[in-house]
């Protein structure tokens, strides 16, 4: 009975890491930076939900979805774009400062403030047996799986898509070839946002509540999740995620090391970036000179 | 005479102010300590130490650090618990200037054997990962502490280092002994960057791969690098716990290191007296915010950080803004204020310095001056690929 | 030569900066001197995720001084609120304390919450004056030097709450939520445990850190208690709630302490929704309809129609009073401009004797004021009140 419901337990908290893990992976394969911001934009869709959510649900998902797109393109372009091809050092310290900025400027508007909003929405449960179940963590998981195998079939199937494994694997033979890099990179950037989108109004219903750093320890968990699995590989960040769901279920189960969570979640990360830096489902790559 | 002046001010300039700060400070925290020395002049010292190492590893190794604020804490907490243990068993004042000695080497010791496991890490990894694997690093150390038992560190309350506690009226032995741990860690830095390793140590920021063609044992200078820099940061975290009670882990977070970041890059990273001075800078520019925003308008503050910092990376890096700020920057700046014409019969030998060694040359720079495509129709695009060919 | 130059305007800069930074302080002055009415300093989260208690003790004190003032101040002398916001940041308070310690202060409030109370009270310590702190609950934070608390103390929270429990839960299963990474939580937990006698067997422990989580596990583990500790602030808690509204047994009992206080009014979360018995063992009740902590709640409510209302509030009202009272009792002559030193000897003597208060908050009986007094070491005498929030059962 306890391994069950720490197997739904993992799926539940491992479902949202999935899910923002999805994006994160996806803006680290093909636009080679680590988008720090990945998480404040979870926080801005998480934010635009709860503000929407008295009007209708759906009307919040789709107005955080569009809002969350939005601020991707403008941060991308804004941000990331002045600096292609300047050193990763340089994007990584300005993904950080876009992270900070969305974080404080979301503060200082005064209908968000610095108190954390929350919503009440009880999806229920399903029960199967002794095993309830709640609704929200199959929806999660299987929106998660869709976005996994849609993505992939995006990217295989379609002329963008193709491109962007292109881009992904070497931008300079990708341009001669007459890809549009820049619009490429756009467009990962979009589906990013989208997928963030998408992730805090889930981590919203989930917490049901929102505060202005709501995304970001979600964010670098998900990160570690699409590490752990691959970087760049899209069923890796599925995998990635379930796995660090399952450690931080199993951990909490155990008082002991329930305090230790986060220090073991990372030290899975560092033990899984030193013995296969490359992941569990990621390709290796040769550095050429 | 000139010339020997000239030489004076360009190795020991720095020194030379610091020294005659300490001189007066020591001499003002004596005699009449205040408030307001007693808070802010500890942090000044602090961020300059730990900017200054922060900068070895960013500015100069080109790695990217976000867990230097974990050194700073395994400083601060096995350095204090060392003092305070020493202090109760030899039955001496928080004064002792041997204690505070002790404390300094036992945390800068543990920070460096920390350092050398995270240099490990920066041996397979790089760039993103290596940031990642530090920003963890931080992390773990964070919780750790957190979680430690009450009577090895004090757990969620902190370390409770009331009898380390210097408070204003004995701060001036850490107003002294910081100061003088200013000057050494300038010492050892400056004159590790001047040295061969330092040399080294560019060489592998600009190419990992053509500097071990070259002979340069990466493994030892990487390790190396991460150590000193760690050593310090812990040496800084010895000086926070004598300034600041308890010691919580909290403080030592992310964001922490983040602010330490901020700071070396806006000092420009690779430049050390650029560190140390918006280390005092954003130190001072912190303290006046807290008190000019009150209540809400309190983050306009970090607003105003967190765009300096994105405008400076994009300004400093940016490929399209190279003609741009080649033609307008501080040091052009400064020369029209002066009314100073570049003299080209000033012949400098630039070449021997350190700081001007032109280890930034990079590939794709040579190749772009060769072939000017990127003046043609859609420039940057163009460039990308050229910029892309050569850092492969 | 340029770059010389260049160098040496730069450490020009940043040595007059340095150095004016620091001259314009004096030594041991008093900041009082050139002060018209007395002031009382206080330091709170005014915004962040603590503001609610920090805007409740502003207005309160300001409601008391206003009183106070009302009726002719002390002795003719009247009274000034400053407030100063640390946003519940211990690394804060260095400025905030310089702010209302170089602004002339002479009366303390201390700090609202314990974090950056232990801060100040160091500096309080060096610079010799008294606080009387309305609800920096920390173990530490009163001192025989003269910190003293309007508040229970965190052990005695725990204490307290745990005797509540062998009194009226006894043998029942007893859950634990509490946040491993904050001193306020672990210490009341410390505490209960401790106190706790042997009629409940194991006590179910769960944990968590950081801020807004997913709370899966930690609800699998409680959901068969019949009563759950949470010694935690309202905000992980409402969370927990709502996460747990269908898992956790709907007859169980959400026990909380003073950091519930204002649970009901927290943004997007109907109480009313849940199930569950929400309590918390307090000093002040802010439902009350009679006595005199009704005629707080009335006057506070008049005042600031939209602010929180909590006993953070009825703490920092009392305190005001209470640091008024002993300086009337002390029979001293009174003047605007004497230095926090000299209103530190007064008070300390006067606390640390055996002056009594009546204040609204501690249990009213029979619509009289409540007894409150204070030990040497600082700490508070006066009883508990166990507040209902929300009595069992889906009402809206």
């Amino acid at each position: 009975m306890e391994i069950i419901m720490t197997i739904i337990n993992g799926l539940s908290i491992g479902g949202t890491y999935a899910m923002i893990a999805l994006g994160y992976t996806m803006v680290y394969g093909i636009a080679k930076m680590l988008n720090f911001a990945h998480g404040d934009i979870i926080m801005v869709g998480g934010y635009t939900i709860v503000l929407f959510f008295p009007i209708s649900p759906i009307v919040g998902i789709i107005a955080s979805v569009i809002f969350c797109v939005t601020v991707g393109i403008v941060v991308e372009r804004c941000a990331y774009k002045p600096l292609r091809g300047a050193s990763p050092l340089a994007v990584l310290i300005t993904a950080i400062g876009v992270s900070k900025l969305l974080q404080s400027t979301a503060q200082s508007l005064p209908f968000i403030g610095s108190k954390p909003k929350g919503i009440t929405y009880n999806f229920g449960n399903l029960q199967i047996g002794s095993v309830s179940i709640s609704v929200l963590t199959l929806i999660t998981i299987l929106c998660s799986i869709a976005v996994m195998v849609g993505l992939t079939l995006f990217v295989k199937y379609t002329k963008t898509g193709r491109a962007m494994i292109a881009v992904s694997e070497d931008r300079g033979a990708a341009q001669l070839m007459g890809i549009n890099v820049n619009f490429i990179i756009m467009i990962t950037f979009i589906i990013g946002s989208a997928l963030a989108a998408v992730a805090g109004v889930f981590l919203v219903f989930k917490i049901q509540d929102v505060g202005t750093t709501f995304g970001a320890m979600p964010g670098i968990k998900a990160f570690a999740a699409a590490v752990i699995g691959g970087i760049g590989s899209i069923p890796g960040a599925m995998a990635g995620g379930l796995v660090l769901g399952f450690i931080e279920a199993i951990c909490g189960m155990v008082p002991a090391l329930s305090p230790y969570t986060d220090a073991i979640e990372f030290a899975i990360l560092i033990l899984v970036l030193l013995v296969k830096p490359t992941g569990f489902l990621g390709k290796k790559r040769r550095e050429k000179v | 005479m000139k010339k020997s002046l000239k030489g004076f001010t360009k190795h020991y300039l720095n020194y030379t102010v610091i020294g005659i700060l300490l001189v007066v400070f020591s001499i003002l925290s004596i005699v009449s300590p205040t408030r307001t020395m007693a808070d802010l002049l500890p942090s000044i010292i602090i961020a300059v130490i730990a900017a200054l190492s922060l900068s070895l590893v960013v500015g100069f190794l080109g790695e990217l650090s976000l867990g230097h604020a974990g050194f700073m804490s395994i400083g601060a907490y096995l350095g204090g618990k060392v003092a305070i243990a020493l202090m109760e068993a030899g039955d001496f004042e928080a004064t002792n200037v041997l204690v505070f000695v002790i404390a300094i080497a036992v945390g800068a010791l543990c920070a460096a054997i920390c350092g050398f496991v995270v240099g490990f890490a920066a041996l397979r990894l790089r760039g993103d990962y290596l940031a990642i694997v530090t920003l963890a690093f931080g992390e773990i150390v964070r919780v750790i502490f957190t979680n430690s038992g009450k009577e090895t560190f004090g757990g969620a309350l902190g370390l409770d280092n009331e009898a380390q506690f210097l408070g204003q009226k004995r701060i001036y032995i850490l107003i002294i002994i910081g100061m003088v741990l200013v000057l050494f860690t300038l010492f050892v830095i400056q004159n590790l960057l001047r040295s061969k390793a330092g040399r080294a140590i560019t060489a592998i920021r600009d190419n990992e791969i053509a500097a071990k063609a070259t002979g340069i044992n990466v493994t030892k200078f990487k390790l190396m690098v991460f150590v000193i820099s760690a050593a310090f940061a812990g040496i800084a975290g010895v000086l926070f716990s004598y300034s600041k009670n308890p010691i919580k882990a909290d403080i030592f977070d992310y964001n922490y290191s983040i602010e330490i970041l901020v700071i070396v890059v806006l000092g420009g990273m690779g430049n050390i007296n650029g560190s140390m001075i918006s280390a005092v800078l954003i130190t001072v520019l912190n303290n006046r915010l807290t008190d000019l925003l009150k209540g809400d308008a309190a983050v306009y503050k970090d607003i105003f950080y967190a765009l300096i910092l994105i405008l400076i990376v994009i300004y400093n890096n940016a490929p399209a803004l190279k003609s741009f700020r080649e033609k307008y920057n501080l040091k052009n700046l400064i020369n029209k204020i002066l009314r100073k014409k570049h003299d080209p019969s000033e012949i400098t030998n630039d070449a021997a310095r350190w700081d001007v060694v032109p280890t930034k040359i990079e590939m794709n720079e040579v190749l772009s001056t060769d072939i000017v495509i990127d003046k043609v129709g859609r420039g940057d695009d163009s460039a990308d690929i050229l910029e892309r060919g050569g850092n492969k | 030569m340029k770059k010389t130059i260049v160098k040496i305007l730069c450490l020009v800069f940043a040595v007059v900066m340095v150095l004016g930074c620091f001259t314009a302080c004096g030594g041991d002055k008093n900041y009082a001197e050139n002060n018209t009415k007395i002031k009382i300093g206080v330091s709170g989260p005014l915004t962040g995720g603590a503001a609610m208690y920090g805007i409740a003790v502003k207005n309160s004190a300001q409601l008391a001084i206003d009183e106070i003032n009302a009726a002719g101040g002390i002795d003719g002398v009247m009274l000034e609120l400053v407030a100063v916001d640390d946003q519940h940041d211990p690394t804060k308070v260095s400025t905030t304390y310089a702010t209302l310690y170089e602004g002339g202060c002479q009366l303390f409030l201390g700090t609202v919450t314990t974090a950056p109370g232990l801060q100040f009270k160091q500096y309080a310590l060096d610079d010799e004056i008294f606080y009387l702190t309305p609800s920096a609950s920390g173990d530490k934070i009163p001192s025989a030097d003269g910190g003293f608390q309007m508040c229970f103390t965190d052990s005695n929270q725990g204490t307290a709450s745990a005797k509540y429990f062998n009194e009226n839960y006894a043998g029942k299963k007893v859950g634990i939520f509490y946040k491993a990474d904050d001193d306020y939580s672990v210490g009341i937990k410390n505490n209960f445990v401790a106190g706790l006698n042997e009629s409940f067997g194991t006590v179910v422990e769960a944990s968590f850190t950081g801020e807004a989580s997913q709370f899966d596990s930690q609800i699998t583990l409680l959901k068969d208690c019949d009563v759950i500790f949470m010694p935690i602030y309202y905000t992980p808690a409402s969370q927990f709630m709502k996460q747990g509204a269908s898992k956790v047994k709907a007859s169980a009992v959400y026990f909380g302490c003073d950091g519930f206080d204002g649970i009901d009014a927290v943004e997007g979360f109907n109480i009313n929704s849940i199930t569950q018995e929400v309590s918390y063992l307090s000093h002040f009740d802010s439902t009350s309809k009679t006595g005199p902590a009704a005629d707080y709640i009335k006057a506070y409510k008049a005042k600031y129609p939209d602010a929180p209302l909590n006993q953070f509030g009825a703490a920092a009202y009392d305190c005001v009073y209470a640091m008024v009272d002993a300086l009337k009792n002390s029979g001293e002559e009174i003047t605007a401009t004497m230095s926090p030193q000299e209103f530190s000897e007064i008070l300390k003597e006067e606390f640390a004797g055996d002056f009594v208060f009546h204040g609204v908050t501690g249990e009213c009986t029979n619509g009289q004021k409540s007894t409150i007094t204070w030990n040497e070491d600082g700490t508070v005498n006066k009883k508990a009140v166990k507040y209902v929030v929300k009595q069992k059962g889906a009402n809206g």
